[in-house]
């Protein structure tokens, strides 16, 4: 090899000594570490693994961080955890927050329903590490790290299914594209963007379904859309107002202050705003019917429903 | 025929054989599989009966928290044909993996994807200029560019069967290491796989016919047109097969067109043209133009390095500097490429959006940044070292320093990262997500604009270094009717492109409150509609150095100050304006880039030589510029290899095949720097011994050169050094 080779060789050497460097650097920064695998069981994995894999984000927030409505904030759930433990009878808070992941039905937070999904099984399917690693992180949240106890949990959180996703199937399959038409087309009697929010397209009304596709079955769907009452979810619950003159309204709480309160009610398919002073509430209480028409399955076409429901499936 | 070249009809021999044995392997162990596969589609596709009734529920049955059968509707036809279709699914047996003896799978995978990749983005660009240069040197009468596009293809002929032999390599370690996600890939994409084979066949005989014709078909126009042809021949062959392969592998990223739970096709049509098909291939055929520019720039610099007269220096000099030329030029278009790209994996999947931009993959994003400074600034540098060898330049060479402050400004904005890493109690106490100050630098708002600024500063670099030698000009008035119609023709491409944008704008179906915010991008494209009709204007005045001015400050004013202000303002007030604002964004710059080329083009078409261009002499160190930007490149194409197949996080389809195997982690940046590290050492390696061997037959043939010339030629190669 000549000089010029010798040269050249060792320029390529360089810059590609630079750029694995700057990986290195930048893999420090971010905080991923130098290992050969991301993660391992650390609040700062775990953090991650709430706003990202682990899909929690889409139904918690914590304090000022998300805005979902749907789960607990879970703003100092460590302290409260160790309430609730004793509360249950459980030895430990870290119990507690074990058992909320293993099994999210077995207590559920008041006001709240059961739509957490097991994060070890479809389609979310959390790793046991990366569920420890979460639990890490939830410790931190008003409570003090302790990776030794959590580790002596490792056998009681079962490992991720290995079975193959299988996705429920429609009777009457339906591109989600055309799904999505039905779902913001206004010149039908009955359009769900009217309320719901996607991808910052339509009216935020009912709860936002930007990503439902990750966290929710199309079993869920099904449900939600024919039999909208079945599951309210929180913070969207029809009010009940009856004012001093006798007159009443049902609807959902848009705004309220010390003066007034904000409804919007459902008039003939249509969203209306009514604003009513507090002083004229005579009485108002939460109603378990929600604001959602209970006729849908009416109004729509077999081919339109699955178009809606393979779209929302889509939405991941 | 000597010894080297039947080492090189070996390697091109073998490489055949391979393709040979996978197209007869590939349909014998699969066409169970495939058979299969088309029937039951054909029952799915007859499946959307009318009348089937909706369902209905009976209280207390639905669970929204399991995915239980019970949760399937109760009654009517559409419950029976649910049911029956979870009857036909058996329990499917587990994903198999093999290891690659007792090595990673995945790895293995990684590394021998990763330089098929590289050696097939050169062997499609390459093709793509090869016959533009050979087409430039016909029409010219300049035999030294149909010598350049030549010695492209030569390098094109090497590096193909390498490039060949790796495919095989990699349907080999395919179907042998992820043998149930190639039976999936199969039954899907069974036909277009023929195809495949079938446009290889056509590729290798176009590339062999269009390389060893040369010769052969010179000397008439009709024969140099039928060798034109072969070219433009191997090039639909080659973008054809990208189109191919592309389909399959965006297929895995945002699959469609089958029943996801078994794998049934209802449409291989919906199958290959999925979301991001044509967002990848746009950016893949421009992306390999760039790539092959810049190896063909590397090639050239270490041939420079080593030459031995004045004569092989000044060639390689040219050759480099053209090499770079088309490098750069597609590397202005690749931004925004890149971003329709992002902006539909967004679209197709916003958890894979925020997966790339926000999550595990935000960070691959700053080395990317760090590595696409580097190109700009290597470019430019080039560029400044090339005014070197022309005389007259020293007019120009003050613009140097504000270029490179703009240059490096734009750098540090791009490296700003979109989020800094804030635990919780950090964000609890700002009281939002974004660093109060960092953010105005970080979000997508300040880097589109950067990213216009770099490429306005470029070309600018490109524009000085054009006219460096150039003194006195002819008025444009003088020009006759050739400039007008140049002129008048930039004139009315850039005023379609705006006006039908700004027109379209109109009717995008917004809500009303967030329909306003498109307005300013409508009154955006009306200014600089005007603009280039003034600049029009003033060029017929003879004043295009004014026009050029004119140009430059409207849009830098426009699409990098305001839009940077005024997209900030969308991001937060109506999110969705923002693809409108960027297509706005790169449709001003371009129309800045091709009415100010036009103008630049006409304005100096006969104007006096202060000096002439002193090919060879340049300095070493800017040889090392061009090898930087092929390696550069070379690594950012592993980079972003790494970032869109990783995307699918542990997934082999997305949402549709899961990856259960050991390897179904996503790797950390530091691991990932060292394989992409290692995959650029052998790829470079790969192409210094394939380009070697290329150029071992040539040294035998140096001592008998063969020169021809067109009729009408005015000057030969000789002459121009």
């Amino acid at each position: 090899m000549n000089k010029s080779m010798l040269k050249i060789t060792a320029f390529g050497i360089a810059v590609i000594g630079f750029y694995i460097y700057i990986t290195i650097y930048v893999a420090g920064l971010s905080g991923t570490g130098g290992g050969e695998s991301a993660g391992g069981v650390s609040p700062e994995a775990g953090e991650k693994i709430f706003w990202g894999d682990g899909q929690c984000s889409t139904c918690h927030k914590i304090g000022t961080s998300g805005s979902a409505t749907r789960g607990p904030d879970q703003d100092g759930l460590a302290g409260r955890s160790e309430e609730r433990a004793k509360e249950l009878g459980l030895p430990t808070g870290l119990d507690y927050l074990v058992e909320s992941i293993v099994d999210p039905e077995k207590y559920i937070v008041k006001g709240y329903d059961k739509i957490m999904p097991k994060v070890f099984d479809p389609p979310i399917m959390l790793s046991r590490e990366k569920i420890l690693a979460v639990l890490a992180y939830l410790q931190t949240l008003g409570g003090e790290l302790d990776i030794s106890a959590i580790m002596k949990y490792k056998d009681k959180i079962p490992e991720a299914s290995k079975k193959k996703v299988k996705p429920w199937v429609a009777p009457v399959v339906v591109d989600a594209k055309e799904g999505e038409k039905v779902f913001f087309d206004e010149t039908r009697p009955v359009t769900c963007g009217k309320c719901h929010v996607i991808n910052g397209r339509g009216k935020k009304v009912g709860p936002e379904l930007t990503g439902i596709g990750a966290i929710q079955t199309p079993e869920y769907f099904l449900e939600s859309i024919l039999k909208p009452s079945a599951k309210i979810v929180k913070g969207y619950e029809t009010m009940y107002v009856i004012t001093s003159d006798g007159i009443p309204y049902n609807g959902l709480i848009k705004s309220e202050t010390e003066e007034e309160l904000v409804l919007l009610k459902e008039e003939s398919g249509e969203i209306e705003e009514v604003v009513i002073p507090k002083s004229d509430i005579a009485e108002m209480k939460k109603q378990e019917v929600s604001i959602m028409p209970g006729n849908i399955g009416e109004l729509l076409s077999v081919r339109d429903f699955y178009g809606i429901v393979s779209f929302l499936q889509s939405l991941k | 025929m000597n010894n080297v070249k039947k080492l090189l009809m070996v390697t091109k021999r073998s490489a055949f054989v391979l393709l040979f044995i996978l197209s007869f392997v590939l349909p014998l162990t699969l066409s169970q599989k495939i058979f299969a596969s088309e029937a039951p589609a054909q029952v799915a596709q007859e499946g959307p009966v009318s009348g089937v009734p909706l369902p209905q529920f009976e209280g207390g049955q639905m669970s929204g928290s399991s995915q239980s059968p019970e949760g399937q509707p109760v009654t009517g036809v559409g419950t029976e044909t649910a049911i029956a279709a979870a009857a036909e699914e058996e329990e499917v047996a587990p994903v198999q993996y093999r290891t690659f003896f007792g090595i990673d799978s995945r790895l293995v995978l990684w590394i021998v994807s990763e330089l098929h990749l590289m050696f097939a983005a050169f062997v499609l660009g390459v093709p793509i200029f090869a016959v533009i240069v050979e087409i430039v040197g016909f029409k010219g009468g300049d035999i030294k560019y149909d010598k350049m596009a030549k010695e492209f293809t030569k390098l094109l002929s090497a590096a193909f069967a390498t490039t060949a032999s790796l495919g095989g390599l990699l349907g080999f370690c395919l179907f042998g290491l992820y043998p149930e996600f190639m039976g999936h890939m199969t039954n899907v994409f069974a036909p277009t796989m023929y195809v495949y084979a079938l446009m290889f066949f056509g590729e290798a005989f176009t590339l062999y016919g269009y390389y060893y014709s040369w010769e052969i078909l010179q000397g008439t126009a009709a024969k140099k047109w039928f060798h034109i042809s072969l070219g433009v021949m191997l090039n639909l062959f080659g973008t054809g097969l990208m189109f191919l392969t592309n389909s399959w592998a965006t297929y895995m990223m945002s699959p469609a067109g089958i029943v996801p739970a078994t794998g049934k096709v209802l449409s291989l049509y919906h199958a290959m043209y999925n979301p991001l098909w044509m967002p990848v291939n746009i950016h893949r055929l421009i992306a390999n133009v760039c790539f092959g520019g810049f190896v063909v720039g590397a090639y050239a610099a270490v041939k420079f390095l080593g030459a031995k007269t004045e004569e092989e220096k000044a060639h390689y000099d040219w050759m480099g500097y053209v090499g770079n030329f088309i490098g750069v030029g597609a590397l202005i278009p690749l931004p925004f490429a890149g971003y329709w790209l992002g902006r539909e994996v967004y679209s197709s999947s916003p958890v894979m959006g925020n997966i790339m931009m926000g999550g595990a993959f935000s960070w691959t994003f700053i080395i990317q940044a760090i590595l696409i400074g580097m190109l700009f600034i290597g470019v430019n540098y080039y560029l400044w070292l090339g005014m070197g060898r022309i005389k007259g330049s020293e007019r120009y060479t003050k613009f140097i320093k504000y270029l490179i402050f703009v240059i490096f400004l734009c750098f540090a904005v791009w490296l700003t990262p979109h989020n800094l890493p804030l635990s919780g109690e950090e964000r609890a106490m700002i009281g939002e997500q974004y660093h109060p100050f960092s953010k105005y630098f970080g979000v997508m708002a300040a880097k589109n604009a950067v990213v216009n600024l770099i490429i306005l500063a470029t070309f600018f670099s490109f524009l000085i270094y054009r006219r460096s030698n150039k003194g006195e000009m002819v008025p444009f008035s003088e020009q006759g009717r050739t400039g007008k119609i140049g002129i008048f023709s930039a004139l009315i491409f850039c005023l379609l492109m705006l006006v039908s944008y700004a027109v379209s704008l109109n009717f995008v179906e917004l809500e009303a409150n967030i329909k306003v915010f498109v307005n300013p991008l409508i009154r955006a494209l009306y200014i600089q509609a005007f603009v280039v009709c003034l600049a029009a204007f003033l060029t017929f005045k003879n004043k295009g150095k004014l026009a050029q001015t004119l140009l430059f400050a409207v849009t830098a004013c426009i699409a990098v100050l305001y839009f940077w202000y005024y997209a900030f303002q969308v991001m937060q007030k109506a999110n969705l304006v923002l693809r409108y604002l960027s297509v706005t964004q790169v449709s001003i710059v371009m129309s800045c880039l091709i009415m100010n080329a036009i103008i630049d083009v006409f304005m100096f078409r006969k104007a006096k030589l202060v000096g002439g261009i002193v090919w060879g002499k340049m300095p070493v160190r800017s040889q090392y510029a061009l090898l930087l930007l092929c390696i550069v490149i070379v690594i950012l194409m592993g980079l972003m290899g790494f970032i869109r197949s990783g995307l699918r996080m542990d997934w082999h389809i997305y949402g549709v095949l899961q990856d259960t195997s050991p390897w179904a982690y996503t790797p950390t940046l530091s691991y990932m720097g060292r394989v992409v590290g290692l995959i650029v050492v052998l790829f470079l390696g790969l192409v210094a011994f394939v380009f070697w061997l290329a150029n071992l037959g040539e040294k035998k043939e140096k001592a008998k050169p063969k020169e021809y010339k067109y009729e009408g030629a005015e000057e030969d190669y000789e002459n121009t050094h």
